[in-house]
Parts: structure tokens; sequence; C-alpha cells
């Protein structure tokens, strides 16, 4: 009785306990490097590109709630996509497209926010949600950081890209919760 | 095709991405807060983010152009004051020491004061 190819000749590249580690790696020194560079860079105080906002935290705070309203999407799309619902019925073809068509929108949104937070403001200690806002922030980019890689990573476990997405989301709602959710109860500026 | 469309939408984003990082470090304007004396320093990390990077407001109210004088004739008021913030003011008491809350609100009343 001969073992299946396979087994016999396992291939070459890594282990999946190495892509794990590699991803979280990976993923940490981006949030870091992040971190890094808003504590480093001397703020410019700049408010570059307010569009028609009336200034640039308006701007910030609904890009910000755009995204957490893409990544709800995503997040029905992946539920759908793992049967966890079952609505629609039949899960149609274009479903797995749209659920990267929506991380993809998600991650789009929140890059002229991230600038200027980074490029403007840098890492600010002034009270304990700004540093939270912060902390989340440059997590939410490690954090995006594995997910993509575990998409793009093959033979890994089958929990990883669901757990990496719910990071995701979790650390997007952080953020969310930290800026716009006290913008919009708490500051009494101009909603828009 | 919209697979087709992902795709795209995809590789312009990461294009995106790859500017982001870029302006990061390629993006430096002149003659900001933050470019001189030590006040300037701690009003562009500390203040700017409200107030502007040339005191002409935002979130917080503008304070350039004399308006600091006007409201604080007597600087060891506006020292307290940025101590211990108001409103939606935060205080700066735990975040920056005393020489440090004296450099930034010379600033305002000289740097800004034009």
């Amino acid at each position: 009785m001969t073992a299946p190819a396979e087994t016999a000749q396992p291939r070459a590249g890594l282990s999946s306990t190495a892509k794990l580690l590699l991803m979280l790696v990976l993923g940490a020194a981006v949030a870091v490097a992040l971190g890094v560079y808003a504590n480093q860079h001397t703020p410019t105080g700049r408010k570059p590109y307010p569009l028609f906002f009336s200034g640039m935290i308006q701007l910030k705070v609904w890009f910000a709630t755009l995204a957490v309203a893409l990544a709800c999407v995503q997040l029905l799309l992946a539920a759908r996509l793992y049967g966890k619902i079952s609505i629609p019925k039949t899960a149609p073809a274009w479903l797995g497209d749209a659920h990267r068509l929506t991380g993809t929108l998600t991650f789009a949104v929140t890059l002229p926010v991230a600038y200027q937070c980074l490029w403007g403001l840098g890492f600010e200690t002034t009270n304990t949600r700004v540093v939270l806002h912060g902390i989340f922030g440059c997590a939410f980019y490690g954090a995006f950081v594995i997910k993509v890689l575990g998409v793009r990573l093959k033979g890994l476990p089958n929990w990883v890209l669901p757990m990496a997405g719910g990071l995701v989301f979790a650390v997007l709602v952080g953020v969310f919760l930290t800026s716009s959710v006290w913008f919009f109860t708490s500051s009494g500026q101009a909603l828009v | 095709m919209f697979r087709r469309v992902v795709n795209v939408a995809e590789a312009l984003v990461a294009l995106g991405a790859v500017a982001f990082v870029i302006l990061l470090f390629a993006n430096n304007p002149g003659g900001v807060a933050g470019s001189g004396s030590v006040g300037s320093e701690l009003f562009a990390a500390n203040c700017a983010s409200c107030h502007g990077a040339d005191g002409s407001g935002g979130i917080g109210p503008p304070l350039s152009g004399g308006r600091v004088l006007r409201n604080f004739p007597n600087e060891p008021d506006e020292v307290t004051f940025v101590a211990n913030g108001r409103g939606i003011m935060p205080g700066f008491a735990t975040a920056l020491t005393p020489a440090q809350l004296k450099a930034v609100v010379d600033y305002t009343r000289t740097g800004l004061a034009k």
C-alpha cells in the first residue's frame, strides 16, 4: 500500500504556523511603523483637503462613518459567504467579488483620513480618547495587512480569514467610536 | 466583467496606498508652525490641530492677529487657562511641563501676534 503522493513528498514552503507568524509580524510592523511616524514626524497642522466640508475634522468623521458603513456591508457579505445567514437563499456568484470590492472601498475611504491624522496632527496624548484613537488608527492598518495576507497566502487554517476580518472590523469600530461618535455626540462642532 | 472591475479597483487603491506612504514623507510644507522656537514646536504638536498651523482657527477659535493679547492681557491668566482647559479645550497641565506651558503661551502672544 502506498501513501498518496502529497503525503509521501510534502510540498516545500512555509508551514501554516510560519505563515501565521509572518502575517502577525508584518501586521505589527506596519502598525508600529505608522505609530513611530506619527510620533516622530513634526505635525504640519495643515488641513489639506476639506472638500465641501467646513473643516478637516468634519471630512474625517464622515469618511470614517462611511468606512464603518461599508465595513458593515462587507461583514454581512462575509456572513452570507460563510453560510451564517441565509439571505438571499441562493448566494449569487458575484458575492465574493462584492465582498472584495466593499473591503477595497473601505480601505480607500480611510486613506485621506489617515493621511490628515498622521501628516497634519501626529500622535497626540491630550487625553485617553485621543490616545486610544491613535492606537486604533495604527492598529487598523496592521490588521488590514494581516487580513490581506490571510487572503493571499494559501494553506492557512480555515479560522484565520474570518478571525482576521473580524479583527479589522473591530479595530475600525474602535477608530469610529473614538472619533466620529465622540464628534457627533460631544464636540459641539458643526456637523458638516 | 464585475471581477475585472474589482481587480481594477484593487489596483487603483493599491496605487493610492503607495502614494499615501510617499506623500507622508515627501510632502513637507515650508513655513509652518513647528519650524522654529520651542514654543512654535510645542504649538505645532499640541495646538495647531485645533487652532490651525498659523493660529487662524479650526475646531478651536483663531489665536492670531493679537486676539490672545486682547483675551488675556495678563500672561499668567493664559497659562492657567491652557493648563486647566475649559469646555472643549483640553487642559495641558499633565501633557506639558510649566516651562513648556510658558513657552507655548509666549509663542501665542508673540509668534502669532502679527
